[in-house]
């Protein structure tokens, strides 16, 4: 890559290269703002501010990272002079991430922490609407949406009723292009029937129905069945799905929050894997062949079956031995339910490292992606991008650098570890067929804006900005 | 008495005979709604009678009564003779009444309602003329009592949502408002007065048609527009040339925003109108015709980026190069001016090996080792530029336990050495040297093992 040697190129004169304004950060240490602002820090360049910046964040995670509370306010204290939440893109990302370092910071104290979020509201319409502007701003779901609808399409060739599981019923959209395919079905439409899950009610009876009306205004048979529940509750027998019947799984950025009870129960189960919180990564530092790791787990599950109810835990709900409720599990009764299909999309990145600093890292680089696609795309000044940066981005950058445990719900992965899971749940991998393909990627094209890319791995679909790779679409059979 | 027609005397054949909807648990089920009582007289009275208001009147002033008992009473106002009837038997016999009206549910005896007043208020609400109007709402009733009783309630608790439409429930006025189109609309037109630069630095291209498009789209796009990719196009070439007519005039009255709201609308739904391929080229034209015509004031953030742009250009020159090669062409919104994040990232991995390596490998530079690594002793590490070096990063990061450790410190006490230039007091200030730094982070690793 051209940008590659232009680097290079910059490395060997890399000192003569520094720009003045480097030279001025050597001159003022940066850590030294007890109290006095430097002037200079306002007449920076953007480029010049990013760059600081970004020293600034990872000066200070790692001093959150060793405890060092008085270094750690100092930096925070520079960075607040630096960075906005409507300046350019580095200034925003920052101010969130600082956000995020100094609730993590403040957790160590929960009295205050939780003084300080006492008269937090959080408006369930506002979520609602945050997720509407994702849907809108991104491509992101509209492609996954196009990729689900075609592999549900292709493997219930033939049949007259299908039902559909969607985990996270929450966009209408996708279901409303999937009833307008079907409908224009050449043996006439097959009956549909979709059982949506979600935690809101409110959010369910609205897809329900713009759905309903929807199918009544194309003539074809339909039904709705919502289930409120979080899925780690979900109970299967809700989802009433009849023995035989062709049934799709979609599942939609979901599956990741359940990554955070399988930290309860590995911490608790195996003294090996005490050390870290998060049990699967350590599996890859050892040179652990598959059938250990099979074992490995096997035995937690067993062992935690057979747990006495009263050892002690952060969360008295996952102790009760028939509530312990963890990913492989729930891939498991996934599974169990004999899908022709499932599709899962899902964050392709690694959020889910055991130390916070490698996952800071991460996100810096993840949410820099996100951040840059709506720089481009969506003026400084929206008040809806500003929501989404906030509402949606800025609290799950909070989540993964701040929060722990079953806190900490946004545990993104990259793919080649889904992969490992569901292997192990017994879902083979349906690669994504050519025409699904090929009408995500004209989407993709006709989307405009040419930073979005997709790449194809493994019969799975990812979609990067520039080369970053930010989400992944994979579609499974369940394998007898 | 005389009006009625008694069909007597079928009771417990037709109910246990009926009885798809009345199981032989009938014994537990009387008088609970929808399971008359077995034992009960069935009556079916004539549609006129169960209409009839006022059977009974007066014949002196012409007042006319339900009941007989009540025009009795109202007799001995008039000084008239009056009598009481009394009940005729002793038993209490029940009675229930069936709906006359063939169609109907309640025709069956088994369906049968256990109330006159019920009965006939069924009949006039199902059967009926509305003959009742609410004055506030418009809304029609068959039964006076149904009327009153909502004349007493409307308009007193009420919903608005700013589109207009009014609930007297709390939580479908809630639901209705996370997806109500208005909301849009308003921030939009706030967006519109207060949202400048689409021509940020008068770039051209699709960029600003994304702008527009993605900004606008808001607009009648949250709710039930958007989610109906489908639509065709209602109106688009008129109003997008009315557009661009006006646009030249006022910076953003909310005329303006609106308009540009509407042809932009009609942009988007052309772009959608095939879900898969769109014509987002050629709607990207009209729009930029629309945005370069609006002059508006500058920013600060304007302002800000135009000066950086010459001055960061004099600084270095490396920096507008790969801004430049790093988005698509269409890409000025970031430009040298402004680099992305993305950008910026790998830009203080390069640089940044000499100067924030210190920091940086202390949470970061162990993950020194990436195979694809060429180049030299710098550490392209996660700041990667391409995925394969990133993906490759993180299963190194994992494996840098198993072999590398002892590797590392040597690596970086060199160039710890090596590099006195820029941060050297920068480090020191921190009250850490290079070497200082890492053994913390690097116990700390191993305590995870």
């Amino acid at each position: 890559m051209s940008l590659l040697e232009n680097l290079a190129m910059l490395q060997e004169g890399s000192s003569s290269v520094t720009s003045s304004a480097l030279k001025l950060f050597s001159m003022m240490p940066p850590s030294s703002g007890f109290g006095s602002p430097h002037p200079w820090l306002k007449e920076l360049k953007s480029e010049e501010r990013g760059l600081y910046l970004i020293h600034l964040l990872l000066t200070c995670a790692n001093h959150v990272a060793a405890c060092n509370l008085e270094h750690a306010n100092a930096t925070l204290e520079q960075i607040s002079m630096l960075a906005s939440p409507d300046g350019d893109t580095m200034q925003r990302i920052a101010a969130y991430f600082t956000e995020a370092l100094a609730d993590r910071i403040l957790k160590a104290w929960p009295g205050i922490h939780k003084a300080l979020n006492s008269t937090r509201v959080s408006m369930v319409s506002e979520k609602i609407l945050v997720q509407k502007l994702f849907f809108e701003f991104f491509p992101f779901l509209k492609v996954a949406f196009v990729l689900t609808n075609q592999a549900i399409i292709e493997a219930m060739e033939g049949e007259r009723m299908i039902h559909i599981i969607d985990l996270n019923a929450a966009e209408p959209a996708q279901w409303i292009s999937l009833l307008q395919v079907l409908s224009a079905h050449p043996d006439g439409p097959p009956h549909l029937r979709i059982t949506g899950v979600h935690q809101k009610k409110e959010v369910l009876d609205q897809v329900a129905h713009r759905l309903i009306a929807e199918a009544e205004k194309l003539d074809t048979p339909f039904q709705f069945n919502p289930v409120v529940s979080k899925l780690e509750n979900l109970d299967f027998e809700k989802l009433r799905v009849k023995t035989g019947e062709a049934l799709a799984i979609s599942s939609i950025l979901q599956l990741h929050t359940l990554l955070a009870l399988d930290d309860e129960t590995m911490k608790r189960k195996s003294p090996l894997l005490l050390k870290t919180s998060n049990g699967i990564h350590l599996q890859r530092f050892h040179p652990i062949n598959r059938s250990t790791f099979d074992n490995l787990l096997e035995k937690d599950l067993i062992s935690s079956y057979t747990r006495s109810p009263d050892s002690s835990s952060s969360s008295p709900a996952s102790l009760k031995t028939s509530n312990s409720m963890n990913t492989e599990m729930f891939l498991n009764a996934l599974w169990s339910l004999s899908p022709k299909v499932m599709v899962v999309t899902e964050q392709d990145s690694n959020h889910n490292g055991s130390h916070f600093t490698d996952r800071l890292l991460e996100a810096l680089h993840s949410y820099a992606a996100l951040f840059d696609c709506l720089e481009s795309t969506i003026p400084r000044t929206s008040l809806e991008r500003f929501r989404v940066e906030k509402l949606l981005f800025g609290e799950e950058i909070k989540n993964i650098i701040a929060c722990e445990g079953l806190e900490r719900k946004e545990r993104h992965e990259k793919l080649d570890k889904w992969f490992m899971r569901f292997d192990l749940a017994g879902f083979g991998n349906e690669p994504l067929s050519y025409f699904g393909k090929l009408q995500a990627r004209r989407f993709m094209q006709s989307y405009g804006c040419e930073a979005y890319r997709m790449k194809e791995e493994n019969g799975c679909v990812l979609i990067c900005w520039q080369d970053r790779s930010l989400f992944s679409i994979s579609a499974w059979r369940s394998r007898k | 008495m005389d009006n009625r027609e008694i069909s007597n005397g079928f009771l417990h054949e037709n109910t246990t005979s009926s009885s798809n909807e009345n199981p032989p648990i009938l014994k537990r089920k009387r008088n609970l709604p929808g399971n008359p009582d077995p034992e009960a007289e069935v009556i079916s009275l004539s549609p006129k009678t169960l209409m009839a208001t006022n059977r009974f009147v007066c014949e002196i002033c012409l007042k006319g009564f339900q009941r007989d008992q009540n025009l009795q009473l109202h007799r001995r106002g008039h000084n008239l003779p009056w009598k009481l009837k009394q009940r005729t038997s002793k038993e209490i016999r029940k009675r229930v009444y069936v709906c006359p009206e063939k169609t109907c549910v309640h025709n069956h005896p088994s369906r049968a309602l256990g109330d006159l007043t019920g009965i006939k208020k069924h009949f006039c609400r199902k059967h009926g003329e509305k003959k009742w109007k609410c004055e506030k709402c418009s809304k029609f009733y068959a039964v006076q009592s149904d009327w009153k009783a909502h004349s007493k309630t409307c308009g007193t608790r009420e919903y608005k949502c700013d589109c207009g439409t009014i609930f007297s429930r709390r939580d479908s006025f809630v639901t209705h408002r996370a997806f109500c189109d208005a909301l849009a609309e308003e921030t939009a037109r706030i967006n519109g007065s207060t949202n400048i630069n689409n021509s940020l630095l008068g770039m051209g291209g699709n960029n600003i048609g994304n702008y527009n498009i993605m900004q606008n789209s808001l607009v009648p796009n949250i709710g039930t527009h958007f989610s109906s990719i489908f639509k065709p196009i209602s109106c688009t070439n008129h109003e997008t040339t009315n557009q661009t007519s006006r646009s030249g005039l006022s910076l953003w009255m909310s005329q303006t925003s609106h308009d540009t709201i509407l042809a932009n609308n009609s942009n988007l739904h052309e772009i959608h109108e095939n879900w898969v391929f769109g014509n987002k080229f050629s709607s990207n034209n009209e729009c930029q015709e629309l945005t370069s015509s609006i002059s508006l004031p500058l920013v600060n953030n304007n302002i800000d980026n135009k000066d950086s742009t010459t001055s960061t250009n004099n600084l270095v020159s490396v920096p507008s190069l790969y801004s430049s090669q790093h988005q698509s062409q269409s890409h000025h919104q970031t430009t040298s001016a402004n680099m992305s994040a993305t950008a910026l990232l790998q830009k203080a991995a390069q640089i940044g090996t000499t100067s924030t390596e210190s920091l940086f490998l202390g949470s970061l530079g162990l993950r020194c080792n990436s195979p694809s690594q060429d180049h030299g002793n710098k550490f392209c590490g996660v700041y990667g530029s391409s995925s394969v070096l990133t993906s490759s990063d993180l299963g190194s990061a994992e494996s840098y336990i198993s072999g590398e450790l002892s590797q590392m410190p040597s690596i970086k006490r060199r160039r710890v050495q090596n590099e006195e230039g820029v941060w050297g007091q920068t480090r020191d200030f921190l009250g850490v040297g290079g070497a200082n730094h890492l053994p913390q982070f690097i116990n700390r690793r191993m305590d995870l093992i």
